[in-house]
């Protein structure tokens, strides 16, 4: 190791590494501290001046990029943006400003204040004006200030992206094509980052903490996403190491198990740009389609066509396999315009999911049903349906009295329509208890491990502090996986599990002896997790459940697990 | 000249994104000065993107339109088509 070279620990989130060049994406500006003697008032107009014509040029280019990927719909907000720069009431209030001795960038701060200010206090859509207008207020400053904001949509070939934290829309930006990976000091494994990075397979390490801030701009990289480690000026031989570690072998084809039990490896996905890697990753179905997407960063909601046609491509990419799709998972903790979410003291435990789609969004639940009935018609691969956090069998009812009334009504319009396999997502320990009458009413059982492991446990997800606490090795977490798998089977129903913990390769063999029949799990994963099922051995992986089973703590739990691999 | 007219707004989120954004330029492009505001209300300049928002028009809404200067009505014609344009069918 040369003197330059140092390694920062984090949490590695994908078992792969890239090598690249430092980005650093810091949002946030910071205004100068007027000078004491003023400033010259024309030289500040005409900074104001360049600084407003480069916010049109930047916001024309984000506009069109936005068109052509998103929609015409969703890019109009841009063209809000650009007369919101050349307002004539911020031109004003801006050389006014200038004229009593402030700088540019800080006169724009002061001019923008009480229209936001006005802004918030408006009711409902008015008030998301304010956003608009510090979005706006912002992207002028920085360019007045030379902050730095990266655009992470083109970013060079080859860069790693440094931040303290990266929201779903900052990663949502992110060219997996161009992108070697990316570092956070904030976030865990469970974090948005974390999960975005496994879906599109990018090298990632979260959580660095405070000696993030100290890797220069430029500089060379490693990210190790398996080590869970940043190394700065790698060496030859470590990015040669790396280099070996990110080869796994892809298998195409279904996986059985040493003895021939087959396991469906699946992938989660989470926006359309997921689902090809997830079949180059060699996944045979989508386990996990998560439909949130199609609702957020839009003013009304999606059609039944456009859904349709999402449902259809996602079918089509996998003809011989199956696609679990979840209906609308959402609840007080998004901000969605057009939904009148309320705002709830502890959103998790409030009205989401299932509950929302029977009661105030029966109309979106109505539509989203007919576009996946037409779709199970239309697309290639075999549809599956799922609800989430059902807690009774009165809500699971309701939800397939639902579907026999779309279906009806398909029927009597005469259009093409079929009918999906039809699941639960058990998530709440209340489904966990009722396993049993859930799986008698469906065709299959889903698992999701990282919301059973948050309400079993009582440990929020994005809560680090409790990090430990949150973790499907507790027994109580294991014994209600096993408890929902032996219901399941009892119903005839066929049992999944699309939480993060299908992915850890680390536990596949005690998966398989848990009774799992189908395991899905972010892309980048699914290799390794075919290898260990193809080596896995029924008998001595139930050996393996039953101890783990039988354990009193997660120490043990762990214990016995490293014994055995 | 001034020269003013009412009109019915039809675009299903009022003066908000689009609409608004294409209003405003509409506004500052002709040689005239207009204002905008609710039929018994107080006006507001028609080329201010924050002015024009902060009127806060929805779908519906009859707004008075009062411009002053040698386009008057050129500009009045080019407004009163953004407002009774529906959304999808805007052009740039």
């Amino acid at each position: 190791m040369s003197d330059d070279c140092q390694a920062l620990a984090g949490t590695g989130v994908t078992p792969r590494a890239g090598v690249g060049t430092v980005v650093w994406y810091a949002p946030d500006t910071e205004l100068p501290e007027p000078p004491e003697g003023g400033v010259d008032a024309d030289e500040e107009r005409q900074r104001f001046a360049d600084a407003r014509a480069a916010a049109k040029t930047e916001l024309e280019r984000e506009r069109d990029r936005v068109a052509e990927s998103v929609g015409e719909e969703e890019a109009a907000v841009f063209d809000a943006h650009v007369q919101f720069v050349d307002d004539s009431q911020i031109e004003a209030a801006v050389h006014d400003a200038v004229d009593d001795g402030l700088p540019a960038p800080n006169a724009v701060h002061e001019a923008f204040a009480d229209h936001i200010e006005r802004f918030e206090g408006m009711d409902g859509r008015m008030a998301e004006r304010a956003d608009d207008l510090r979005d706006v207020r912002d992207r002028l400053v920085r360019l007045l200030t030379d902050g730095e904001r990266v655009d992470l949509a083109s970013l060079p070939e080859g860069s790693v992206v440094l931040a303290e934290r990266l929201t779903p829309s900052d990663t949502a930006q992110l060219d997996p094509e161009r992108v070697a990976g990316f570092a956070t000091a904030t976030g865990g494994r469970t974090s948005h980052a974390a999960i975005f990075a496994r879906s599109l397979a990018l090298p990632a390490v979260v959580g660095v903490g405070d000696a993030l801030p100290d890797v220069p701009e430029g500089a060379d990289v490693l990210v190790d996403g398996d080590e869970g480690e940043l190394v700065v000026s790698p060496t030859d031989e470590e990015r040669e190491r790396a280099a070996a570690e990110d080869l796994a072998e892809v298998r195409p084809d279904p996986v059985s198990t040493a003895d021939g039990r087959e396991i469906e490896v699946a992938a989660n996905v989470g926006r359309p740009a997921e689902v090809e890697p997830a079949a180059d990753r060699g996944a045979d179905g989508i386990g996990l389609y998560r439909t949130e997407f199609l609702f957020l960063d839009r003013e009304s909601p999606p059609g039944e066509d456009v859904q349709h046609e999402a449902y259809v491509e996602a079918l089509d990419a996998f003809p011989d396999g199956r696609v679990v799709v979840r209906t609308l998972d959402i609840g007080g903790d998004k901000r969605i315009p057009y939904l009148d979410l309320p705002e709830e003291e502890n959103p998790f435990l409030g009205e989401r999911g299932i509950r929302r789609s029977l009661d105030p969004d029966a109309d979106l639940f109505e539509t989203q049903l007919r576009a996946l009935l037409r779709a199970a018609a239309d697309g290639d691969g075999d549809l599956a349906v799922m609800f989430p956090l059902v807690a009774t069998v009165e809500e699971l009812e309701a939800a397939l009295a639902n579907v026999n009334e779309v279906a009806a009504a398909l029927d009597d319009e005469g259009v093409a329509h079929a009918r999906p396999e039809l699941g639960v997502m058990i998530e709440t320990p209340s489904a966990v208890f009722v396993a049993d009458a859930l799986a008698a009413r469906v065709d299959f059982l889903s698992i999701g491990t990282n919301d059973l492991a948050q309400y079993v446990m009582a440990a929020a997800r994005e809560n680090d502090r409790v990090a430990d606490l949150h973790d499907p090795l507790h027994p109580g977490v294991l014994r209600a996986i096993r408890r929902t798998v032996e219901a399941g089977h009892e119903g005839d129903a066929w049992v999944g599990m699309c939480g993060e913990m299908a992915g850890d390769p680390d536990v596949t063999a005690l998966l398989v002896g848990l009774g799992l029949d189908e395991l899905s799990m972010s892309a980048v994963t699914v290799p390794d997790v075919k290898a260990n099922v193809a080596t896995a051995d029924t008998d001595v992986a139930a050996g393996l459940a039953e101890t783990a089973l039988a354990a009193d703590t997660r120490t043990d739990v762990l214990d016995n697990l490293s014994d055995r691999s | 000249m001034t020269e003013e007219r009412t009109v019915t707004v039809v675009p299903e989120d009022g003066l908000h994104a689009r609409p608004a954004a294409l209003f405003v330029e509409r506004a500052n492009e002709h040689d005239a000065e207009v204002e905008v505001g609710p039929v018994d209300g107080d006006l507001v300049s028609a080329g201010s993107m924050i002015a024009v928002t902060s009127l806060g028009v929805a779908e519906g809404d009859d707004v008075r339109l009062v411009a002053e200067g040698d386009d008057a009505t050129a500009a009045l014609d080019a407004l009163e088509a953004v407002l009774t344009t529906p959304e999808d069918e805007l052009e740039e």
